[in-house]
């Protein structure tokens, strides 16, 4: 199948190399100066569109986060400006350690096992067999339903007392699980429905990129007498490097701002042990019946940060890969 | 010889796989069919053993006004995100503008700020401009899910177009938009759809936005159709995936289509030096 | 790159002078219509009336009525809040609001709300334990449109079979003595809504006040008792350990099923009530050393938002006085399954319904959470009190630990 969401990302790493570092010589030294306006006429709508867009709401949010608000000042104005003590409270609050923890281990362990599942999956589809077509279509099923209704489904067949999965397990004659309610297994549970959530992308985007390979080496391979796992080792997966690395990207962009999944699920709870930093942020500013917007926008840009490192490490990555 | 058999211990795999992956579906199937008193029962009914379709008939009472709302956010989200980030793609990937690297870092971020935070601030601008629960206002806010990614995706795919391609339409006197208009857009074919599909997506499942910026309104997508069973104080769980099966119906059907489509490969050759 | 950076930086900034430029003219552009007439906007928390609803065909005939249209908006409760506060900030309230009575005294904090002494609005026929939600430092900031409350629902025949007579359910040993029958009969005790939200402390506060305790002291011996109650339940499997995670609605759903002797719950649930398999009966859920423990008020109250223009008021309390009169009253309370705050109407209710004669009395018994002068000092309590039994249910504090804990919490967020 070819969303080729696949082809794309591949032909922009593989080709991009020269083009990709701007001050880098390139064949259009003709006319610099008229690409330079017609690019920018060509950038000029995303450029308004981000800064109205992205740039306001961010604005209000750092400001929001350097102000000691209350909600009479929220309203009212004249909110005093605090410097960083909405962001040094947050610091030091109990919930910080814990909060921090959960996002990466959250992030970490579901973006591993999505990527893992899905190319299992897609070079489990890549081999064509009867039907395969047809159940690799459904298998993106659970990418079309509202996340509301993903997440209610899970919390659903995830319930301690009247759940599928512990009727399951009685079954197979084990003890049921908390799932969502003991403070040991809530972070596995929406890790759980989190990759179950992300397999059909990264299934999508692996199979594009199988499918670009190109027949012919593995062919020629398996005649030098290569295996299975040899050739994917040095065929399939150097040349699905690129598509790999930009899914994980993707991924990473997704998993970190998930919110609503887990907070249909368990509230970020119980006591805390699978709050994330998206879910506190939230908490903090809609989940109770006195906002505190300061403390709320603080930790919404501690994840902004934390997204900014993360996309900078991509980038350095990205580069010295292509350096060396 | 040996293959067909090989193929169909696969598909016997493949079948037990796609089972494990759709039971949480089948499980919201299951429910949509439940009667209010049987949803905690414990142990479960594996089948909905007495089955009602009141969801389904709440559903078709009604829901189908949301699900137009849904695609008409849906299609002028894709519209409006083609236009912004198609030429933006083009100027990244062809015609490198000094501050393009730091653009594209900043669309990388840009996906990355959650969607509650935007808002916020969104919920402030638009209640100013007197756009809050209308069509145009959702749109506006859908399309900031997929343009960042969608830039990045014009801009990967086509700096993979050969650049004699665009010289030679140069050479002959095309000015630039012409160019991309007549050139760079038609070979864009699987970017354009890729795209499409996804923006159509997000914005058919998104929540946060709706919820702040049309709660209220008269024109609600089909995410808000689900959230009325979820009432103040109760909620009609056989209604709501009831309306989550409905609501899954035309992405289905879209992805199918899309499927086709880019099968069909048309413009993949083409971009192949 | 380095060497556009520049460039980049002052077609930003000339970009961004433009936009905020738009902007400011769109929002000096913006004024609320002041016409003769016009149209007055309502908020309120109850999506789930569609257009066609009764709901809404009675707003729109207060409208009629006072010569305007009103332009009505529903919203989820829980947004609700926000969307208030954020109008405010920008100027553009809704002329008539109604929300949820603990957050009356948030809004009136922040200045968003006008006292009915200003726009001249009659509160003297309310009951005064549901209006005292509405009122701080003895201002009152809107109308009760009704009330709820909760108390335990239990499944007579369920009841039966385990040989509880119900009418000896008077205290807590009794009610976990019924408890031990069911579960001796095979049968499970008792489920609520204990989950990390107001829900959850929603839910608490009869047990904890049926203790006898206090919200400014949380860790108060009554405090550990009422928590321990819980906390044994789950232990000996009285209660089943979803209610960490249960929703008010999940807990009826687990009620539903026909395998729980008791569910604490409340008035809203009554029209489902009505659809269940077996027959249930309503008892109020007993204080720890008998009698009947306070519960919290639900419901909304209905408020003026200040507005810049105050010769809008004169039409919004007609509107608002519309919808709180008698008849509509009644009209308003039946369609949202509520319990009337006028006495008047909570007798033309009971004698419709003789049903409903225990909510009634549940309702004349009931608290508001942010009273005792609490106001806006009560969801800073009330966070940590939830917190404190999620960790004490879920086993990762005992209850006195939890409750010392929340104990600190509040009192440094209170202070």
């Amino acid at each position: 199948m070819g969303i080729d969401v696949t082809r794309t990302p591949r032909s922009a790493t593989v080709r991009e190399a020269a083009p990709a570092v701007p001050t880098a010589p390139s064949a259009r030294r003709r006319r610099p100066g008229g690409a330079r306006w017609a690019a920018w006429a060509f950038l000029a709508p995303v450029v308004v569109y981000l800064i109205a867009f992205y740039a306001y709401p961010l604005y209000r949010n750092v400001e929001l986060s350097l102000r000691e608000y209350t909600v009479r000042s929220f309203v009212q104005g004249g909110a005093p400006f605090a410097g960083l003590d909405n962001y040094r409270a947050v610091l030091a609050a109990p919930t910080f350690p814990q909060a921090l923890l959960n996002t990466l281990v959250f992030t970490v362990t579901s973006l591993v096992c999505q990527f893992a599942v899905g190319l299992l999956l897609a070079l489990f589809f890549h081999r064509h067999f009867p039907l395969s077509r047809t159940l690799r279509a459904l298998f993106l099923v659970p990418w079309l339903l509202p996340l509301i209704v993903s997440a209610s489904t899970w919390s659903w067949l995830l319930n301690s007392e009247a759940s599928v999965v512990n009727a399951g397990l009685a079954l197979v004659g084990a003890d049921p699980v908390n799932w969502l309610t003991s403070p040991r297994w809530s972070l596995v549970s929406v890790i759980i429905a989190n990759i179950w959530i992300g397999i059909p992308f990264n299934l999508v985007v692996l199979y594009s990129g199988l499918q670009a390979i190109p027949r012919q080496l593995h062919e020629a391979a398996e005649l030098d007498g290569a295996g299975g796992w040899q050739r994917f080792r040095w065929i399939t997966w150097p040349l699905l490097r690129p598509v790999s690395a930009i899914t994980l990207l993707l991924g990473l962009v997704y998993t970190l701002k998930v919110f609503d999944l887990i907070w249909i699920m368990t509230r970020g709870g119980p006591t805390d042990s699978s709050t994330t930093l998206a879910t506190w942020s939230y908490r903090l500013g809609f989940g109770n019946l006195l906002p505190e917007f300061g403390s709320g926008a603080a930790v919404g840009n501690l994840l902004i940060l934390l997204a900014v490192a993360a996309g900078g490490c991509y980038i350095g990555f990205e580069h010295r890969r292509r350096l060396s | 010889m040996s293959r067909p058999t090989r193929g169909w211990w696969r598909t016997g795999l493949g079948v037990m796989l796609t089972g494990l992956m759709l039971f949480p579906v089948y499980w919201m199937i299951n429910v949509s069919f439940t009667r209010d008193q049987d949803v905690r029962r414990s142990p479960p009914h594996l089948f909905p053993l007495d089955g009602t379709l009141d969801g389904y008939r709440a559903v078709l009472g009604q829901q189908l006004p949301y699900v137009g709302t849904s695609l008409v956010v849906g299609l002028g989200t894709v519209l409006l995100t083609l236009i912004l980030a198609a030429p933006a793609g083009y100027a990244l990937a062809k015609l490198r503008p000094p501050g393009g690297g730091a653009i594209r870092f900043v669309l990388l971020i840009a996906q990355m700020i959650p969607g509650i935070i935007m808002a916020m601030g969104f919920y402030a601008i638009y209640l100013n401009l007197g756009v809050l629960n209308t069509v145009p206002g959702l749109i506006l806010a859908d399309s900031t899910i997929a343009v960042p990614f969608a830039v990045l995706i014009f801009t990967a795919f086509m700096s993979g177009i050969p650049d004699d391609l665009i010289q030679a339409a140069l050479v002959d006197g095309a000015n630039r938009l012409r160019t991309f208009w007549s050139v760079v857009l038609p070979v864009s074919r699987n970017a354009i759809v890729t795209v499409s599909l996804f923006a159509f997506l997000w914005a058919w499942s998104d929540f946060v936005f709706a919820s702040t910026l049309a709660g209220g309104g008269a024109h609600r997508p089909i995410t808000l159709g689900i959230y009325q069973y979820i009432g103040n104080n109760n909620q009609q769980w056989n209604a709501i995936m009831a309306t989550a099966v409905v609501a899954s119906i035309p992405t289905t059907l879209l992805l199918v289509l899309a499927q086709r489509y880019v099968a069909a490969g048309v413009t993949a050759g083409a971009v192949k030096d | 790159m380095t060497r556009s950076i520049p460039r980049g930086r002052t077609v930003g900034a000339a970009l961004l002078a433009a936009a905020l430029a738009a902007t400011a003219v769109a929002c000096s552009a913006e004024s609320p219509s002041t016409e003769a007439g016009g149209t007055y906007t309502v908020w309120d928390p109850y999506p789930q009336f569609t257009e066609d609803s009764d709901w809404v065909g009675l707003l729109k005939d207060c409208g009629t009525s006072a010569g305007v249209t009103v332009e009505r908006t529903g919203y989820d409760t829980t947004d609700l809040t926000n969307k208030a506060l954020l109008a405010a900030q920008q100027g553009n309230s809704p002329d008539v609001l109604i929300i949820d009575n603990p957050v009356i005294s948030t809004l009136a904090e922040a200045g968003v709300l006008t006292t009915t002494a200003e726009t001249n609005l009659d509160v003297s026929t309310m009951e005064p334990n549901l209006l005292g939600a509405g009122q701080s430092e003895g201002k009152t900031y809107g109308v009760p449109i009704g009330a709820n409350t909760l108390a335990l629902y239990y499944n007579k025949d369920l009841l039966a079979d385990a040989g509880v007579d119900v009418a000896t359910v008077t205290d807590w040993p009794s009610l976990t003595a019924a408890l031990v029958k069911v579960k001796a009969a095979g049968k499970k005790g008792i489920t609520f809504s204990a989950i990390g939200t107001e829900e959850g402390s929603f839910q608490f506060l009869p047990w904890f006040w049926g203790a006898g305790a206090e919200l400014t002291a949380l860790d108060a011996p009554p405090a550990v008792a009422a928590l321990t109650l819980w906390t044994d339940w789950l232990a000996a499997g009285h209660a089943p350990n979803s209610v960490i995670n249960n929703t008010q609605t999940t807990s009826w759903q687990e009620f539903a099923s026909g395998e729980y002797a008791f569910s604490e719950n409340g008035t809203w649930q009554l029209a489902n009530a009505a659809k269940l398999d077996f027959e249930y009966g309503i008892i109020p859920i007993p204080a720890r050393a008998g009698g009947t423990a306070p519960a919290p008020t639900g419901g909304e109250f209905i408020s003026i938002p200040v507005q810049p223009d105050t010769g809008r008021y004169a039409t919004s309390q007609q509107l608002v006085t519309c919808l709180t009169s008698g008849d509509n009253l009644l009209t308003t309370d039946t369609t949202l399954s509520y319990i009337a705050p006028v006495a008047a109407v909570q007798e033309q209710q009971v004698a419709a319904n003789a049903a409903l004669k225990v909510w009634v009395d549940a309702v004349k018994a009931a608290k508001g959470r942010t009273g005792d002068d609490l106001g806006t000092r009560y969801p800073r309590i009330s966070e940590p009190l939830w917190t404190a039994v999620q960790s004490a249910l879920s086993g990762a504090q005992t209850p006195q630990e939890a409750l010392s804990a929340a104990q600190r919490t509040a009192a440094s967020a209170t202070s």
